[in-house]
């Protein structure tokens, strides 16, 4: 996603290395996603359902998407 | 000494026959008191930089450079910043990329290195029209 928009930052953070990280976004299982430091993204999901939850979409496309 | 087989050599290098351009792995580290998960990323990128010509790896030290650590918003170390030619790719990987994350790390360099996100024309779509204010993602993982 990083290399399809310049405003966007991505990062793979091993959580058992950086504990103050995985204890201030309570990360007790992985993968688990942080977008902006807030929204909270569970587990592996499908590319398009991914991107979704990442942008604050619903789940299902609505005509408001394009 | 190779952290990987010769077999799985030749297929970490078959997989980076797809890089077109450079691409710099910036390692943030320190020199005094360094974690050990610093030097497992050093070992472990400098294996990668064996396998393609293209691949570079640069250390930053982290405690020294705090210029460049706060251009690249680096806070932690070990930290690996991807850049293509000069341009950062905005790729981060923070702690050894070990295990299941060295391969994700290669598909960041390959990422990196070509102008292609991969994704499906839907997700281009939805990023062009709804991504308008910087945007970070955190994808917390454990190497298993």
């Amino acid at each position: 996603m990083a290399r399809e928009s310049a405003l966007i930052r991505a990062s793979c953070v091993e959580a058992t290395e950086f504990m103050d990280l995985s204890r201030r976004f309570r990360v007790t299982g992985v993968p688990k996603t942080i977008v902006n430091g807030s929204t909270e993204i569970l587990g592996a999901l499908p590319e398009e359902l991914f991107v979704r939850s990442v942008l604050g979409l619903p789940e299902v496309p609505t005509p408001a998407d394009s | 000494v190779s952290l990987l087989s010769e077999q799985d050599q030749r297929v970490v290098r078959e997989h980076l026959s797809a890089i077109q351009q450079p691409v710099t792995l910036l390692l943030f580290t320190q020199t005094f008191d360094a974690p050990e998960t610093a030097r497992m990323a050093r070992e472990v990128l400098d294996e990668l930089a064996r396998l393609n010509d293209l691949i570079r790896v640069e250390e930053v030290n982290f405690i020294l450079e705090q210029e460049r650590a706060a251009k690249y918003g680096i806070e932690n170390i070990p930290a690996i910043v991807l850049l293509a030619g000069e341009e950062d790719t905005r790729m981060r990987f923070l702690g050894a990329p070990t295990g299941y994350e060295f391969m994700s790390l290669i598909e960041a360099v390959i990422l990196a290195s070509t102008n292609d996100s991969r994704l499906t024309p839907e997700s281009r779509a939805l990023i062009s029209a709804h991504v308008s204010s910087p945007t970070d993602i955190q994808v917390f993982v454990t190497p298993t």
